[in-house]
Formats: C-alpha cells, sequence, structure tokens
C-alpha cells in the first residue's frame, strides 16, 4: 500500500508540476467568467442555467482532454527514459506500480476537477443559480468517467506510443459516448449483421452516456439513485477491468 | 563455478537471451549462456568491449529482461521471487533521475519504494547525500543536474538501503577524479562490511584498485574468470627496465633474456625473464651509451590481461581468424 502511495504521490507530482495544469485551470477559469458576462440578455434563472450548463459540459471535456494529454505520456514516458528501471529493480510488483500511475493520475485530474468545480460554484451562485446536490452528482460521474479514459489509456500505454494511446482513447471515448445511440439506430434501421456488430461494440466499448447526469442538473429534473449508482460502479468494474488487462501484458514486458 | 560449496550471493547459469530486429522476424543471440557467480564480501568485477553484452545480462540478473534459458539465482532465491530486491541495489547505466523532483524527494521515493522504515528513512536519505558530495544540492530539483551529478544520485539511491548485493552498470562512468575516489572509498567500505559487489567498468585501473576477480565477458560469452591475485602472479620475477639513447637493434646479443620490448620515441622499455639476468641487460645497456632511467619489479595490469584475453591469446579456442594476436606483455610496461 505504501509503495503504491509512493507512486501515486510521485506522479500526481510531476503532473502538479506541469505548466498544463495551470493552463487547465486558467483556461476553466476565463471560459466561466466569459461565459458569466456575455449572457447579460438573460437574467436570473435563466443566467443561472446557462452558466451551469456551460460550466458542467466545460469541466467534463477539459477533464477528458487533460487527461488524455497527461495520461498518454504517462507509462511510456518512464519506460522510454529508463525512469521504470529504479522503480522496478526495487521489490515493487508491476501491479502495484500500475495501480499507483492510475491513482497518480486520477488524484490529478480530481483535484483539477475540484478547483474548477469551486469556480463553477462561485459563478452559479452569483449568477442566481441553485446549487443542487445533482451538480455535484454530475461532477462526481463525470469523474469516475475520467477514471474509467485514464484506465484505458493505461491500457494502450503499456504497449504502444503515446501518440497511439491518444488516437486509441479518442477513438473509445467517441465510440463510448455514441454507441447506444449506434445500437438504438441499428435495432431500427440496421439488418441482421449490423445489428450483431453494434450489439458486441455496445458491451465491449464503456457505456460513456451513463456517467452524464449533465442534463437532470441544469434543468433540476429528478433522478434516482440508482441512476447515480449504477453507473458509479459500472465505471469502478470497466476500470478495474482495464487495469487487470494492463497488468497482463506489462508483467510480460521487458525493459531494454 | 561454484566454490567452497557455500551459497553463492550471485549465480548466473548459462543465461542465453536473444534480441528480435526491429523490423525482421529474424532474432539474433547475444548472450550466449552467460555463468559466473560471485560470494559473500566479494567484490566482482565485469568486464568486457562494448556490446559485449554486459548491461543485458546485467538487466538480466534484476529481472528487466527475461532469459531466453538458464537461471539466475540472487541469494540462493529465483528471480520469480521479488521480495529479495529488497537486499539488492542497482544502479542502471546513465541513470534517469525524475527532473520533476529535487534531490531528497527522489531519495526518499526510492527509500519508499524499498519499504526502509519511514522514521529512518530522512535521515539515510541525508546520509547517502552527503556520502556523495550532494547534500548542497538536496533541495534542487534534478533537472539542472550535472551529468557526474545524475550519476552520484544514481549510486545514492543504490546505497540508500545498506543492500546486502550491489549491482552497478559502469559506476565511475562521468565522475571526475574526487568522484572516483569517493565511489571507491564508499565500495571498499561496503565491501569491509560483508557487502557483494558486482560492477561493470571499462576503467581497467579502477577495476584493478578494487575487484577481488574480474569476470571478462566478450561476444556474449565469459571468456574467463581471473582473480586479481593470480594476474599479478603472472609477471612474478619479472623486471621492467627503462632505459633511453640506445637504438633497438644494439639489443640483438641479450634479447634472449627479454620477455618483451617495447619502443615509445626515445625510450625503450624491457621485460626480463628473471631477476639474475638484469644485471647482465643493465651492463650490456651501458656498453652500448645507453642511460638507464629505471628499473623496478614488473606487474602486468590487469589491461594486458584483458588485452590478451580480447585478442585471443589464452583462449586458443576460441581463436577466430582475422584477430591480431598480441605477442606476450609486450604493451603497457611503459604506462605503469
Ligand atoms: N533491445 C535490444 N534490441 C536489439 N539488440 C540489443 C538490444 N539491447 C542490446 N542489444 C544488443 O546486445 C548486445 C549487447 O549489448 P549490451 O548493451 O549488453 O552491451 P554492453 O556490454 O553493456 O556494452 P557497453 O559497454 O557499450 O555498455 C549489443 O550487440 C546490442 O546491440
Ligand atoms: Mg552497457
Amino acid at each position: 500500500m505504501r509503495k503504491i502511495y509512493s507512486v501515486a504521490l510521485n506522479t500526481f507530482r510531476e503532473s502538479a508540476r506541469e505548466k498544463l495544469f495551470y493552463l487547465v485551470i486558467i483556461y476553466a477559469m476565463v471560459l466561466l467568467v466569459s461565459v458569466f458576462i456575455l449572457s447579460p440578455l438573460s437574467v436570473g434563472a435563466a443566467k443561472g442555467k446557462i452558466v451551469t450548463d456551460v460550466g458542467l459540459a466545460g469541466i467534463s471535456i477539459l477533464g477528458i482532454l487533460t487527461a488524455i494529454i497527461v495520461g498518454s505520456n504517462l507509462v511510456h514516458k518512464e519506460v522510454d527514459k529508463k525512469a521504470v528501471l529504479m522503480v522496478l529493480a526495487r521489490p515493487v510488483s508491476r501491479a502495484e506500480y500500475l495501480v499507483g500511475k492510475f491513482a497518480g493520475v486520477a488524484l490529478s485530474l480530481a483535484v483539477l476537477i475540484g478547483i474548477m468545480t469551486a469556480v463553477l460554484a462561485v459563478m452559479m451562485l452569483l449568477g442566481g443559480a441553485a446549487l443542487t446536490p445533482a451538480v455535484f452528482l454530475a461532477v462526481g460521474l463525470s469523474l469516475v468517467e475520467i477514471g474509467l479514459i485514464i484506465a484505458v489509456m493505461i491500457f494502450f500505454s503499456t504497449f504502444t506510443t503515446p501518440l497511439l494511446t491518444s488516437f486509441f482513447t479518442i477513438c473509445i471515448f467517441v465510440a463510448g459516448t455514441l454507441s447506444g445511440d449506434l445500437r438504438l439506430f441499428a435495432q431500427k434501421f440496421g439488418g441482421k449483421a449490423m445489428n450483431y456488430v453494434t450489439d458486441v461494440l455496445y458491451f465491449i466499448l464503456p457505456n460513456l452516456k451513463v456517467f452524464n447526469l449533465r442534463h437532470e442538473a441544469v434543468h433540476g429534473l429528478r433522478y434516482s439513485a440508482s441512476e447515480i449508482l449504477l453507473p458509479a460502479a459500472y465505471g469502478v468494474v470497466y476500470t478495474c477491468a482495464m487495469l487487470y488487462f494492463a497488468w497482463l501484458v506489462f508483467r510480460r514486458r521487458e525493459f531494454s | 563455478m561454484q566454490r567452497g560449496g557455500t551459497m553463492e550471493v550471485l549465480q548466473v547459469d548459462g543465461v542465453k537471451k536473444s534480441f528480435r530486429g526491429d523490423m525482421s522476424f529474424a532474432s539474433r543471440e547475444v548472450l550466449h549462456g552467460v555463468s559466473f557467480s560471485a560470494g559473500a564480501g566479494e567484490i566482482l568485477g565485469f568486464l568486457g568491449p562494448n556490446g559485449a553484452g554486459k548491461t543485458t545480462t546485467i538487466k538480466i540478473i534484476l529481472g528487466l529482461l527475461r532469459p531466453d534459458s538458464g537461471s539466475v539465482q540472487i541469494f540462493g532465491k529465483p528471480l520469480a521471487d521479488r521480495s529479495v530486491m529488497k537486499r539488492v541495489g542497482y544502479l542502471p547505466e546513465n541513470p534517469y533521475i525524475y527532473p520533476h523532483l529535487t534531490l531528497s524527494e527522489f531519495l526518499r521515493f526510492c527509500a519508499d519504494l524499498s519499504d526502509v522504515p519511514a522514521n529512518v528513512a530522512a535521515s539515510r536519505v541525508r546520509e547517502v547525500s552527503s556520502l556523495l558530495g550532494l547534500e548542497e544540492h538536496a533541495n534542487r530539483r534534478t533537472k539542472g543536474f550535472s551529468k557526474g551529478m545524475l550519476q552520484r544520485a544514481g549510486l545514492a539511491q543504490a546505497i540508500l538501503d545498506e543492500p546486502d548485493l550491489l549491482i552497478l552498470d559502469e559506476p565511475f562512468s562521468g565522475l571526475d577524479p574526487i568522484g572516483r575516489k569517493t565511489v571507491k572509498d564508499i565500495l571498499l567500505d561496503l565491501k569491509g562490511r560483508g557487502k557483494t559487489i558486482f560492477f561493470s567498468s571499462h576503467i581497467l585501473p579502477d577495476m584493478e584498485a578494487l575487484c577481488d576477480r574480474a569476470c571478462i565477458i566478450k561476444d556474449g560469452a565469459v571468456i574467463r574468470t581471473v582473480g586479481l591475485a593470480e594476474v599479478f602472479r603472472i609477471g612474478e620475477g619479472m623486471v621492467e627496465i627503462t632505459a633511453r639513447g640506445c637504438p633497438v637493434s644494439e639489443l640483438d646479443p641479450v634479447s634472449g633474456y627479454m620477455d618483451s620490448v617495447a619502443v615509445n620515441g626515445e625510450e625503450i622499455f624491457l621485460v626480463v625473464r628473471k631477476r639474475e639476468l638484469v644485471r647482465t641487460v643493465v651492463q650490456h645497456l651501458y656498453n652500448s651509451g645507453a642511460e638507464v632511467l629505471n628499473v623496478s619489479n614488473h606487474h602486468p595490469s590487469l589491461e594486458e590481461v584483458f588485452m590478451s584475453e580480447i585478442n585471443g591469446k589464452i583462449t586458443e579456442e576460441r581463436e577466430s581468424a582475422g584477430i591480431q594476436h598480441y605477442a606476450g606483455h609486450a604493451t603497457g610496461g611503459g604506462e605503469r
């Protein structure tokens, strides 16, 4: 546990000391403030809704982009630069190393999203919107989604280059966001083969749509506990599975 | 290789390794059955020309590469048992130290990974930093470190946990003379406390000053393991003479007494086979009008042994066409 914590802390320090991290925070602030200022036509509740809507979407997108930029380099850089030699020649298992790396990036993203959420909360209060629990739950589910994306990325980065890792991850993100719709579309209009393909895709790819609670949060719609708990459990299971596959590749790896 | 029946600290048996080419599926074997061992409290040098397979062997010992066949045992345990790594310190060649960390942060990270108890970790980190002369840089990011400083930092993390077995890939590379002296002293101190050290190096005098034995590897095969004491015995009883001002042709009458003759500009270096013959040779030199500069006992250096091994003098079975053969200990006498 201490070793996982050490690897995670080191990874967190690495990303927290990157300029990108601060650029994202500044960008998020600029985005939110400009939405706040540029929506003078609407007042009161409507203004609050626009700020909430843009804010939640922005947090999710910026979080995923940052995760992809920071995470794609993750394992590859350490193997490439041979930093990994001094780590793995210690009494550290490869599983501990991978889980530590995952936890470090996830922690960095959690801090980033925490800061962006705090900024959003201030804007929402200024804009007269209600800070409902749904807003925070929506952010929480975004974080679970980002965790899953990070795990996917760690899997790819155990055997391919940063460029391909980010490419594959973006593909999976896009396909995972659309797979539900594609399946419905195929069920309505497609043939049998098409149906089969979209079914397979639907079950293999992560279904990222389930992590989207933003609509409910913005419009104050009703949602059930299972709409939170099921996606959260699904995200955790999928993340663990990806880390397991990453370990299957990584434990066989050689470092020359 | 098993000596004396005691358990070896490091035992490498018939290790073979091939690498696949980048483009083709054809693979090239770079280690052809490497075997050697090191006992407790011993310093074993790993000597070989560039590309001989030293780094590859070391990485296999640490489990960073998998051997195709053969086995490695550390403290009698197979490689799969990672817990044994707690007793091993490793310095990779050209160590990469996380540039975003300060030296203390980096060493603390290493200490945590090596299970150094939290209450002693901080003091151990300070201790090894000052041992390697880095105390002033402890709170600097390693991003701005020079090559020699990085090498020192790498050594610091290797000895951090007082390992019983230290495996160093070119520990002297990039170090200034003071750094080399420091590292030598550290290694000798560790040896004095019963630790085993296995290191590769190109710097033969350093190796000579430190090792109990040297394992010579060439083209992926160990061609000889020599004890340093044995190296010194090779030239026992021989005497070295340095003279000036006499053409080599004048030496013909006494050439039978000589083990080797080398010329360097004005100076001639002679190695006389037996102490009893020295008087005759010196007399002859004076009579030929030469000036005798130095007469001393002859010790062949590890370098000479290395050169003759690498060039295939002693291992006749490995002789291959096209390799230049060295005559005796002809070279190097004057470099001492
Ligand atoms: N990843 C790799 N893929 C292909 N060939 C490799 C790989 N790593 C090493 N080799 C080859 O294996 C041989 C031994 O390399 P190694 O690095 O072990 O040599 P070395 O003795 O450490 O040399 P040096 O003194 O230069 O450090 C070389 O011929 C090298 O080209
Ligand atoms: Mg090497």
